[in-house]
């Protein structure tokens, strides 16, 4: 290849394009085998390990474990209600963004990229010393706004920590979801309320009659796909809470990384990472296919 | 009536806007705050005097070697993530060849996967191969997690680039080789630069990872280094806050230019930009 001018590049080309097209697709090939089949066999694996053997030992205790029921639990509250704000938030903000409006990219750079950009660990610690009791910015405007008496220990009481982590997630998560709604809104052509408009119809019976159900296969795919990122999302709850007070905001991936990597059962915690990547993997094959069905269409 | 209506639409977004960008605000705010400042009771709001101590003791602290490891397995990943990427993602987009359905369909899930599921394998792979406390070892690890996107923002690229243009390069005399140098690649070198910085930034945020496989300190990235400020029962606010500023900078401009492309790598292309 070097050096690298155009007849070498060329010329490397060459040699490749003549062969079947597959040949171009060895790299990723590899990446599959090596880096990702591999890793997660060695996982499932690992799973099934024991002292004594081979057994679905590891299995059981999981299952036997109440702690286990609770996390998942956890992991059903941290994502509905992720999921469902940042459904609520993002189609709310994309219709107000989708109007037209002068200075509207300084909104959207401001709203919808600001939180998103921002590394998950500067997230998490900037809302940490929100959250924070006796200096926390977050106490001191509810304090003034009326809404609370007193300050709360947001991150110290099990309710208000769960809520807490929640609330950081929705702020970290819900621009992606309202470009895709953004994106969405901007495929609904716009002589329907042109046409709407003429016949009369409200701006809430344009929205219910005429964007929803243009826009509702979007927000099918947009909502499984935050489903996942929110049950994978660990940075923030690990930084933040690291799991506590007493387990109440450990999610299944929390749990799983400390179960290895403070409390060294890796067999444990391949166990419930696998059952983790089980649970993804549901999510994943009705998603592609949904989407890749849409794209037939 | 409709002046006014756009007036209250100002009025509704600037304060949303207030709202979102505040935690960030407060963030730098208080990075530039003096220790009595930051723990005055009740709080304020305006530091009484503007202080650079925090960033001069991140500094102090070696933050230029974490910057380094960090820029270092960010550059690392986005070589590494381009040179696996280029050729199925042109393949991907404009050959046809059998199984490429399926093939599609595995980048897809792909990308979806827990991190977790590969934090234990990795773990002892690489204790096998040497590779712990590497940035080697870090780059490999973050592969399963750009080089899928990677692929897919590439393809929309080259999917993206008409046929004719190829064909009126070789009507003009090019071979077919020619055409890709020629026309093609150079066509698709925005992509190429997405999907580079999407791969870095992927790096320079990750934590897991990051906290997993190097355990001596002088390899750390920056996020890991932060989380050292972070203690069980006291936080050191002031240079976490320092480190984190300088930490968001180089995501918030890749961002600024990339969101599109990062969207459509993210969704597989769900929502058509």
């Amino acid at each position: 290849m070097w050096p690298l001018s155009e007849s070498n590049v060329a010329s490397y080309f060459k040699s490749l394009i003549q062969k079947p097209a597959f040949l171009f697709i060895i790299p990723y090939f590899l990446v599959l085998l090596l880096l990702i089949a591999y890793p997660l066999y060695t996982n499932f694996y690992q799973s099934f390990q024991t002292e004594s053997g081979l057994s679905l030992e590891n299995y059981k205790n999981l299952f036997k474990n109440p702690l286990f029921f609770k996390i998942l639990g956890n992991t059903g509250i941290w994502v509905a209600a992720s999921v469902g704000l940042q459904f609520v938030i993002g189609l709310g903000l994309a219709l107000l963004l989708n109007q037209p409006l002068k200075g509207r990219a300084i909104f959207r750079g401001i709203i919808l990229v600001l939180p998103w950009a921002t590394p998950d660990i500067v997230a998490a610690v900037a809302w940490k010393w929100m959250y924070n009791d006796m200096y926390g910015v977050f106490n001191d405007i509810l304090v003034r706004l009326g809404l609370i008496n007193t300050y709360l220990p947001w991150l110290g009481q099990p309710n208000l920590a769960k809520l807490a982590v929640i609330i950081a997630n929705v702020w970290k998560g819900f621009p992606i979801s309202a470009m895709l709604y953004l994106a969405a809104l901007q495929t609904v052509p716009k002589d329907l309320y042109e046409a709407g408009s003429i016949d009369g119809v409200s701006t809430w019976q344009k929205f219910r009659f005429i964007t929803l159900p243009l826009i509702s296969p979007f927000i099918l795919t947009t909502v499984m796909l935050t489903v996942m990122w929110t049950i994978n999302y660990f940075p923030l709850i690990f930084t933040m809470t690291g799991g506590g007070p007493a387990n109440a905001t450990d999610t299944l991936v929390t749990f799983a990384y400390r179960k290895a990597f403070r409390f060294m059962d890796f067999s444990g915690s391949a166990a419930l990472s696998t059952f983790t990547f089980l649970v993804i993997l549901v999510f994943a094959v009705v998603y592609t296919r949904y989407l890749l069905r849409e794209e037939e269409k | 009536m409709r002046k006014i209506k756009i007036w209250i639409l100002y009025l509704v977004l600037s304060i949303i806007a207030l709202i979102v960008a505040f935690p960030f605000i407060w963030l730098v705010i208080t990075s530039l705050k003096t220790y009595p400042d930051i723990y005055h009771f009740p709080i304020i709001y305006w530091p009484s005097e503007v202080t650079w101590e925090h960033y001069g003791y991140v500094i102090r602290l070696d933050f230029l070697r974490y910057f380094l490891n960090s820029l270092v397995i960010g550059i690392g990943t986005a070589v590494l993530t381009i040179v696996i990427a280029a050729l199925p993602s042109y393949a991907f987009g404009r050959l046809s060849f059998r199984g490429k359905r399926p093939l599609l369909l595995s980048i897809l899930v792909c990308q979806m996967f827990p991190q977790v599921t590969f934090v234990i394998p990795f773990f002892v792979i690489f204790r096998r191969l040497g590779l712990i406390n590497t940035h080697l070892g870090m780059m490999i690890s973050y592969l399963p997690f750009t080089t899928p996107i990677g692929i897919w923002i590439l393809r929309n690229f080259f999917q993206g680039i008409p046929g004719e243009l190829e064909e009126a390069a070789m009507i003009d005399g090019c071979t077919p080789i020619q055409a890709f140098v020629r026309i093609i690649f150079p066509l698709a070198i925005p992509g190429i630069a997405a999907v580079a910085i999407y791969a870095f930034i992927f790096a320079w945020g990750e934590l897991m990872f990051a906290l997993s496989y190097l355990p001596s300190q002088e390899m750390q990235t920056i996020p890991a280094f932060l989380t050292l400020f972070v203690g069980q029962y006291q936080t050191r606010w002031g240079p976490l806050f320092a480190g984190s500023v300088i930490a968001s900078l180089p995501p918030l401009i890749a961002f600024i230019f990339f969101q599109r492309q990062f969207i459509s790598g993210l969704t597989g292309g769900a929502i058509k930009q």
